[in-house]
């Protein structure tokens, strides 16, 4: 028989296990660091993306894209958790006191997630942006010299696959769906496409984690890669880049995850997720 | 979990057309007397039988409204999935969520075969035309009313639901199934919610009890009023199994133990077991209250309708785009 949902999920679950165990002493203390920093912008791009996920939940246009989205979320948050648990491991911290006990400017998520939710071509666009950058970004730490993280890609690969497919479904049918969703799918586009290359700010400590083959090629060569393929399925499907509506800023990496002040939509995420946390000083949940 | 289908087997397109109720021989009184006798021998009715107008409508009545049910009871608890306090939780509530979802679109696709369309289903319960169950009409408060509603009210809807998987309408009864496996993890999701608090701090054990306190009531009004047996239409067609009087002495008998061992107070002075009698004594429930709830006059009924109404509205342009006949790509 085919297996329910809850069944499934806790396959997909257990898919993704607690972080296999490693020795740190091998590390040097700047490879540490910019090891650090690397998990901690992957693990906050994961946990705020899941965020806005499970922002649908309830209220999706159709009930089967409200369960689509939830598992979306809950993927997206899994993976997060493994990043974060694997932080933890390597900084002697504790995964939830990451997540959940920083205060609001501690966040290192790139600024595509600083967007609200919005309508669902916006959600669509961002994450088709993000999942076909994600996958770029994956893709250079598959070989990863430090081998608990190329053990977690492996799988958060398999999952993530899944994701891209539906959105690009999503991102085609909007494109072909007549002149309405043309249009608001174009508006998300412009409006994100400034960010679009945000996920590949350049890490402090870069050159560390390249020298060490923790990061297999430049933050700015993967944009590079990314925004080639991005323009080209885009290109695909008469969306222009240059000299059509999805135009504005050209998109940078620069200052992709530094903000003066947090974005006004992470305010209002991060009083909302940190609400009960902070409720009780030192309690357990 | 077992297959529900090996329980439950459904018979041939030609051995149900052999069912005597299907012989168009036969006077419309004859085949009616035939598909009492079917459904009092505890025999299931598939959605392409034939079946009596008053038994068709019952059926979508009573599925309709549970179907609602779950979709109004994500918005008491979607918004607590953003507040969940540590990773554990929030994948576990945003799991539990999803899953009354699927339980909406399962049931829904119920209804739906006895012959009322999804998007009619929801456009009646958006003008208030149809009802959902009275917990889902109130406000959610604190990360306590999280773990009372995955223990006590998803618990109360087990008991229910359980007696559900006897139902003679086939697809409902095989559905509940799968939908009491799901709950069922949602109250051990919420017991463990709960019993974390309790061994925590001051503050926190208020906050469950705070909780219990306001949610008591309704959780004593959900299965309805007692009702006469033999009058009553949809234990005629064993659309369900129990009397809701039988429900709530089951829920009491297997709960107030439970909430009581946890070191909790319930609110009812009068509650207690009646050994003589054999059943749990209470405290009459607001019957007054349940009506003006489930007509739409509870605390929250018109703003959840709202969101939902204003979400609905907002993305008809998603399901027009997805249900118009495909347009190819521009080049």
């Amino acid at each position: 028989m085919t297996a329910t949902p809850a069944e499934r999920r806790v396959t997909r679950a257990s898919a993704v296990p607690d972080v296999p165990a490693f020795d740190t002493a091998g590390l040097d203390a700047p490879v540490r660091e910019a090891l650090a920093e690397l998990l901690l912008t992957m693990a906050d791009d994961e946990f705020v993306l899941g965020f806005w996920d499970s922002e649908w939940t309830g209220i999706a246009p159709m009930l089967e894209e409200d369960v689509a989205f939830s598992s979306l979320a809950q993927d997206e948050l899994g993976h997060a958790r493994v990043l974060y648990e694997m932080l933890a491991q390597l900084t002697g911290g504790d995964a939830d006191a990451i997540a959940f006990g920083r205060p609001v400017d501690g966040y290192r998520h790139c600024r595509l997630l600083d967007h609200p939710r919005t309508d669902w071509a916006f959600s669509v666009a961002r994450r088709w942006l993000y999942d076909t950058a994600d996958a770029v970004r994956l893709g250079a730490l598959r070989r990863s010299s430090f081998a608990p993280l190329a053990e977690v890609v492996a799988k958060i690969r398999r999952e993530e696959t899944y994701h891209l497919m539906h959105m690009d479904v999503w991102l085609r049918r909007l494109a072909g769906g007549g002149e309405e969703p043309r249009r608001r799918l174009e508006d998300a586009l412009a409006k994100l496409w400034p960010d679009a290359l945000s996920p590949f700010a350049p890490l402090a400590g870069e050159h560390a984690l390249l020298e060490a083959g923790i990061l297999g090629q430049p933050m700015a060569e993967l944009a590079e890669r990314h925004l080639a393929q991005a323009t080209a399925t885009l290109a695909g499907l008469g969306i222009a880049l240059a000299g059509g509506r999805v135009t504005g800023s050209p998109p940078s990496t620069v200052d992709g995850r530094d903000r003066a002040v947090p974005a006004e939509s992470f305010r209002w995420l991060w009083n909302e997720f940190t609400m009960v946390h902070r409720s009780e000083e030192g309690a357990t949940w | 979990m077992t297959d529900p289908l090996a329980l439950d087997p459904v018979l041939s397109p030609e051995e149900r057309s052999r069912l005597p109720y299907h012989d168009p021989d036969l006077s419309h009184e004859e085949r009616y007397d035939a598909f009492v006798e079917h459904v009092h021998a505890g025999r299931k009715v598939e959605a392409r039988d034939w079946m009596p107008d008053e038994y068709r409508n019952g059926v979508l009545r009573f599925v309709e409204m549970h179907a609602n049910s779950e979709l109004m009871g994500v918005l008491p608890e979607r918004e607590w999935i953003m507040r969940a306090p540590t990773l554990k939780r929030k994948l576990a509530l945003t799991a539990k969520v999803q899953d009354e979802v699927g339980h909406a679109q399962l049931l829904y696709r119920v209804a739906e075969d006895l012959g009322k369309p999804r998007e009619q289903m929801l456009q009646d319960l958006l003008d208030g035309k149809t009802k959902f169950h009275n917990v889902f009409h109130y406000p959610t408060r604190s990360w306590g009313d999280v773990g009372i509603i995955a223990w006590l009210v998803d618990a109360a809807a087990i008991v229910a639901q359980q007696a559900l998987r006897e139902s003679s309408y086939g697809p409902y009864s095989r559905t509940m199934k799968k939908i009491c496996w799901e709950e069922s993890v949602h109250i051990m999701h919420g017991r463990d919610v709960i019993v974390t608090m309790m061994s925590g701090t001051h503050t926190q054990r208020g906050m469950v009890q705070e909780a219990l306190d306001r949610w008591w009531g309704p959780l004593m009004q959900m299965h309805g009023p007692r009702s006469d047996r033999s009058k009553d239409r949809d234990l005629f067609w064993r659309i369900k199994a129990k009397t809701s009087e039988e429900l709530r002495q089951e829920f009491l008998s297997i709960y107030v133990p439970r909430i009581r061992e946890l070191g909790l107070e319930i609110p009812d002075p009068v509650l207690h077991y009646d050994e003589g009698a054999g059943r749990w004594e209470y405290s009459e429930p607001d019957w007054n209250e349940l009506r003006t709830v489930v007509t739409g006059h509870g605390p929250m009924s018109q703003e959840r309708l709202e969101f939902r109404r204003l979400h609905h509205a907002e993305s008809a342009w998603v399901r027009a785009t997805v249900l118009a006949a495909p347009v190819a790509a521009a080049a």
